[in-house]
């Protein structure tokens, strides 16, 4: 039964009423089933959110480095994604830095006054990501991100994340040596990314690099919906690092996972599809919500056609193993045809070119 | 998979050494006047005792220890075991009549059992086999005190005559005698156990360990034990571990440089390891004992893999002589014949062979090898069956049947005799290593093309098969028209992402350095990934290795390897400029001084190279060679000569045949080919004018550039000096003289790649591609150059050009998305829909992050080159990606509906 998984969405409010007119139709007992698993946001006009700690570089061109990245990564999410300026928090290794987001060195004391500040703003339901830049160290319980002053540990980022119980919350953590902070953070409802999969994979990390690229490019929307999603960003970011290490001729040295479903153990290779992944696909950061909200009942109701078919397409891409290669293909044109012909009536009602 | 257990000694092992053992025993025994020495240990002038003639026998100073025993008195006490220390001194230098003499007359004499054994080893080693068992048995039955060496040395006859079971019962009780007595037994006592323990392990072979270790005990108990020493070496190179077998070795050879034995296991440990000395090694030996029959066998061996089998069976011939019997010499006499296409004289030593031991897989697995060695690999595997059928328990034939199954393509068998194989010998690293490679196989995608199979690892397979597919039909277009030869399909061709598994795959080893191999219908490549085999152009290397699928065959295999080879850099350069080796100063160079091998002997300079780069000259030189006789003769030529390879003929026969001239005559026609052809750069090379003392100035050194504008070398050394300088524009001027003298050579290093570089830093885009042209034209692996052209070429809007160059660079590394990318974009604005097709393809293949854009791009090309089908197909497929793919979902309306999207 795939219905759960499409419902199972973490989608901005703005888009509910693609939803609900997609589903509306539907067996009741799915919805309820997926409002139960994924404690979707209650409130309209949801807001992203987002803390980027960039930690010590302890040289200068590491500290160059995680500035850009946490510069960039805070620059993408304005520019591109419609993240507010007042919702962007970024704590750094400078005492001061010219920039918009900056908000002070990254110190522990700071990062806890950021987060009670989006505790006391965000309303349930917000997605809130916290992005972690830097040197990782320690293993286990003493896993932590070198900062100015004491580190910040998975304890501490435990008892962060506690605070931010109200709130859909995806925690990425760029670091080197991150990879034992994913079971102790990974939570049912909680996307958790880390670019290690254990803390003994300690050289420098270019997973960092490729992830926050994934957001200041156009690179990463490989399903073509004109946004890019957690999962589409981890995705191109494990592809772009694995084949940096390839074109280099070196041995891998780090292999990053990701956890949506509460699982201890991440999945380095998540597809959205078999249920891993599935939060973080449906995790963006701008509120935009294509067609869906239209006000236009005719138009409205196209979008609802629309999105049956694609239901169609998900519900027969994950028959493909079972299905004859024939008929999937021919079943898959039937309904990719009528996909695209239904998206040209909607642009023709929207006056669109 | 773990399979092996190295044949090593247990940690605990205490070192014995051999010189410090043999010093004792000189100051013990021999109180010897004057102690030189280099090994450490005194070494007097002369013996002057029976203990100083046992050391100087020990020491390899044979002729003294003779002179001083053969002056013995005979009321010695010691006499009779001088006599046999004589005699096998004697043996030692080849002196057979003598040593058999001396035997035999202390034999005949009261109390003379001490001397059998000794007597029944030389008779041994002169093939006269029945009285050798005679003089064993008697030594057996009258308790001589080495009677339980006799005893071993009758079941070791036993065993040479084939008959095994009575001699592996009569080895058995030698574990019986080790289990009773084993405190009790000399060295050279437990050194029979150790031998009969070994001959047994061909059934256990946990065994080899016990003969290890009492091979061991033997050099404890008498650490001056040479025989059990070298034992020790020839088991460790028997079962695979040649750093111990050298270690072994070494020491027996500080000690007696001029054992025979030793030196010959010497020989055989530097050939295992591909490595120099061996033949001084066996040079060294038969100037001690010139009739030796073990390094006379070694050194035909050598001989039939150059393909020298005349010179071979006189070789053997002459082994034969001392000892009629050798089952090793029989058997490479055997190979010499049989290779050489002479079936009379095969099949007589054949019998000779098979009416000692009907038995004897040994004579087999020679033969195997050596048809192998020679690339026959289907007879190799035939006379490897006839080996298992003969021995089922000899491993060796087994693995050779195994690894030329593999040559042939056939894998499964192949990996079931390798398994059996490796069951009864799990020390055998090639087999080992093969089967582990074995288990990875799983990890490769198989494709079929009309003619080929190709098999390549999944992660690459989907990119390299679109080119690799259509490189193997056209070169196999091109070579069965051209040599008029069809081999049986399918062409088996396997590219391996490893080089380490490539050479595995070629020789059971790692460290191979070539990048392909053919094996006829058998090919394997380094894939264009193996880094660790550095840039190459893998197009060239397949192209390569193809001509050798059809030159093999067309011969049955018995073109020579340098007319094999010669063909192949030959079809490179005709298949596409740039490819295959070009000419360079290195070459010229060798050419002025003699140090290229004559075309009469071209097999030498493959693989008897003189000087290590030899090998790699050797292949330009071939290729000369062949488009000298293209030239003067016609290509009907060269097919002619191929069809008198196939016919058994010699080189010097297919030449007389088909070019009506020797090949020492053709020898001069090449000397003044290659003169003509490279008149300029020659008298350039040759005019180096006066020495160059180190610390010249620039100044100095551009002056007598401009002095002798003739001098290449010269001009080069000016340019370095300049460029360093930082003075570009008198480093080009130079570097154009430079060119001028040499335009064909474009490598690294050449005039036109430092030239390239120096027009670029000016501005000078036109002469600047001019010379990435040339170093394209001369440098097959100049993806860097490449790139920089059609870079250059595709800024100047010239997009033929950018495309030569563009497409030269994937054909040297097809895995940058971008050169893809480019090369598709250039191909569709040219209307070039083929080339369109085939780039969006590879760029599909390459598992883009993006791969809906990919397959969108893909179906347009389809689309621009008509094929409404296939864009169909990937536009659905990039729609499975991303369903709501807006441009794509236009495509896929445009092709259902028939509009235009």
């Amino acid at each position: 039964m795939s219905a759960p998984e499409r419902t199972g969405t973490w989608m901005p409010v703005a888009a509910l009423p693609r939803i609900a007119a997609a589903r509306l139709v539907r067996a009741a007992c799915v919805v309820a089933l997926a409002m139960a698993v994924v404690a979707l946001p209650a409130a309209a006009g949801a807001q992203s959110r987002a803390l980027i700690i960039s930690g010590l570089g302890g040289e200068p061109r590491f500290a160059e480095r995680f500035r850009n990245l946490a510069q960039s990564l805070a620059t993408a999410l304005h520019a591109r994604f419609g993240v507010s300026d007042a919702n962007i928090a970024w704590l750094g290794e400078d005492e001061s830095f010219k920039d918009a987001h900056y908000k002070g060195q990254s110190t522990k004391v700071a990062i806890e006054r950021e987060v009670k500040a989006i505790q006391a703003s965000a309303r349930p339901g917000d997605p809130v990501a916290i992005f972690l830049i830097g040197h990782g160290a320690g293993n286990e319980a003493e896993s932590r991100i070198s900062l100015p002053g004491p580190d910040l540990t998975v304890t501490d980022l435990q008892r962060l994340l506690d605070g931010l119980s109200a709130q859909r919350v995806a925690l990425v953590n760029l670091t080197s040596a991150s990879g034992d902070m994913l079971p102790l953070l990974a939570a049912p409802g909680r996307v958790v990314i880390t670019a290690t999969k254990t803390s003994y994979e300690r050289n420098e990390s270019h997973f960092a690099e490729h992830f926050v690229a994934a957001f200041a490019g156009d690179v990463a929307d490989t399903d073509k919906d004109g946004r890019v999603s957690l999962l589409e960003a981890y995705r191109y970011a494990v592809r772009e690092t694995k084949r940096g290490y390839d074109d280099a001729g070196k041995i891998q040295t780090e292999h990053s996972q990701l956890s949506d479903n509460g699982s201890k153990q991440g999945a380095a290779d998540p597809t959205g599809r078999d249920g891993t992944g599935v939060l973080a696909r449906r995790w963006f950061f701008d509120s935009r919500a294509p067609g869906g909200a239209s006000a236009d009942a005719r138009v409205a109701g196209l979008y609802s056609e629309k999105f049956a078919l694609e239901d169609q397409v998900d519900s027969l891409r994950m028959k493909k193993a079972a299905m004859d290669a024939a008929t999937y293909e021919a079943e898959l044109e039937r309904v990719l045809v009528a996909l695209s012909r239904k998206a040209r009536e909607i642009r023709q009602a929207e006056g669109r070119p | 998979m773990s399979r092996i257990a190295a044949f090593e000694r247990a940690a605990t092992r205490a070192a014995v050494a051999m010189a410090g053992a043999l010093a004792a025993l000189a100051m013990t025994v021999a109180a010897a006047p004057a102690a030189a020495a280099a090994q450490g240990f005194p070494r007097p002038e002369a013996p002057q005792s029976y203990a100083d003639a046992r050391l100087a026998i020990a020491t390899g100073r044979y002729p003294e220890a003779i002179a001083f025993l053969e002056k013995m008195p005979r009321n010695d006490t010691s006499w009779f075991a001088a006599q046999a220390d004589l005699a096998r001194a004697l043996a030692l230098v080849s002196r057979y009549d003598d040593a058999e003499r001396v035997a035999r007359a202390a034999a005949g004499m009261p109390g003379g059992r001490e001397a059998l054994t000794a007597l029944g080893e030389v008779l041994r080693t002169r093939g006269r086999l029945d009285s050798a068992d005679s003089a064993f048995a008697r030594a057996v039955r009258e308790r001589a005190s080495d009677s339980l060496m006799a005893r071993v040395n009758l079941a070791l006859l036993d065993q040479r005559r084939g008959r095994r079971a009575r001699a592996d019962s009569a080895f058995d009780r030698f574990i019986d005698v080790y289990n009773a007595n084993a405190a009790a037994l000399s060295s050279r006592e437990m050194m029979a156990v150790a031998i009969a323990v070994r001959e047994l392990g061909a059934g256990n072979p946990d065994l080899f360990r016990d003969a290890l270790r009492a091979f061991d005990r033997a050099v404890a108990i008498d650490p001056a034990n040479v025989d059990a020493r070298i034992a020790i070496g020839e088991l460790f190179l028997a079962k695979y571990n040649a750093s111990e077998a050298q270690k072994t070795l070494d020491e027996v050879l500080g000690v007696n440089p001029s054992h025979p034995e030793a030196l010959v296991a010497a020989a055989r440990r530097a050939a295992f390891d591909g490595q120099p000395g061996a033949d001084s090694s066996l040079a060294q030996a038969l100037t001690v004992s010139p009739e030796y029959v073990p390094a006379r066998v070694m050194v035909a061996q050598r001989l039939v893999d150059v393909e020298r089998y005349d010179d071979a069976a006189r070789e053997a011939e002459r082994a034969l002589k001392v000892d009629p019997s050798s089952a090793e010499a029989l058997a490479v006499l055997a190979t010499a014949r049989f290779v050489a296409g002479d079936e009379r004289g095969f099949n007589a030593a054949r019998e000779r062979a098979l009416a000692i031991n009907p038995r004897d897989a040994g004579f087999y697995v020679t033969l195997a090898e050596g048809a192998g060695r020679v690339r026959r690999y289907a007879v190799a595997a035939d006379f490897a069956r006839q080996a298992v059928a003969a021995d089922s328990t000899n491993w060796k034939a087994r693995s050779v049947l195994g690894m030329n199954l593999l040559r042939l393509g056939r894998i499964a068998e192949g990996k079931a005799a390798l398994d059996a194989s490796f069951k009864g010998d799990p020390y055998d690293v090639w087999v080992k290593n093969t089967l582990d490679l074995l288990d990875t196989f799983k990890n490769y995608d198989e494709t079929r093309t009309p003619h080929a199979l190709l098999m390549i690892e999944k992660t690459e397979s989907p990119v390299l098969s679109i080119y690799l597919s259509d490189l193997a039909e056209r070169a196999y277009t091109t070579f069965a028209q051209r040599y008029r030869y069809e081999p049986p399909p399918p062409i088996r061709i396997e590219v391996y992402r490893s080089h380490a598994d490539f050479s595995v795959r070629t020789v059971g080893l790692a460290g191979l350095g070539a990048l392909g191999v053919s094996f006829g219908t058998t090919l394997a490549f380094d894939s264009p990934a193996a880094r660790d085999a550095g840039p190459f152009n893998w197009a060239s290397t397949v192209w390569h290795e193809l001509a050798h699928t059809f030159t093999l065959g067309a011969t049955d295999h018995r073109v020579p390897r340098w007319l094999s080879e010669g063909l192949s850099v030959w079809e490179e350069h005709r298949a596409r400029p740039g490819w295959g080796q070009s000419v360079s100063p290195e070459f010229l160079g060798a050419f002025q001084q003699g140090r290229l091998v004559p075309v009469s002997r071209m097999n030498d300079g493959f693989m008897r190279p003189a000087f290590p780069e030899q090998v790699i000259l050797s292949y330009y030189q071939a290729s000369l060679i062949c488009d000298l006789i293209a030239r003067d003769f016609g290509e009907q030529a060269i097919v002619a000569l191929l069809g008198e390879y196939k016919a058994g003929r010699t080189t010097d026969e297919a030449f007389r045949a088909v070019l009506k001239e020797s090949p020492a005559a053709f020898d001069k026609r090449f000397d003044a080919y290659v003169k003509s052809r490279f008149a300029r750069a020659l008298a350039a090379l040759v005019s180096d004018g006066p020495e160059y003392p180190a610390g010249m100035l620039p100044d100095e050194l551009a002056a007598r550039a401009d002095s002798m504008p003739g001098s290449w070398r010269t001009q080069m050394l000016a340019a370095e000096a300049l460029t360093r300088a930082r003075r570009p524009a008198d480093a080009i001027r130079a570097l154009e003289r430079a060119h001028a003298l040499f335009p064909e050579y474009g490598g690294a290093g050449s005039p036109a790649a430092a030239l390239s570089g120096l027009y670029l830093q000016r501005g000078d885009t036109a002469k600047a591609m001019a010379m990435l042209g040339v170093v394209a034209q001369s440098d097959e692996s100049a993806f860097e150059a490449n790139m920089m052209l059609g870079r250059l070429a595709l800024a100047r809007r010239d997009t033929a050009a950018a495309v030569d160059a563009f497409e030269r660079a994937v054909w040297i590394n097809p895995f940058p998305a971008d050169l893809h990318s480019t090369l598709a974009t250039i191909a569709a604005a040219r209307k070039d829909h083929a080339r369109a097709i085939r780039e969006r393809r590879a760029l599909v293949a390459l598992d883009p992050v993006d791969k809906a854009e990919a397959l969108y791009q893909l179906a347009v090309a389809y689309r621009d080159g008509g094929d409404a089908t296939a864009a169909k197909r990937a536009v659905l497929g990039a729609l499975e990606e991303a369903p709501n793919f807006g441009k794509a979902q236009d495509l896929l309306l445009a092709i259902v509906e028939g509009g235009s999207p």
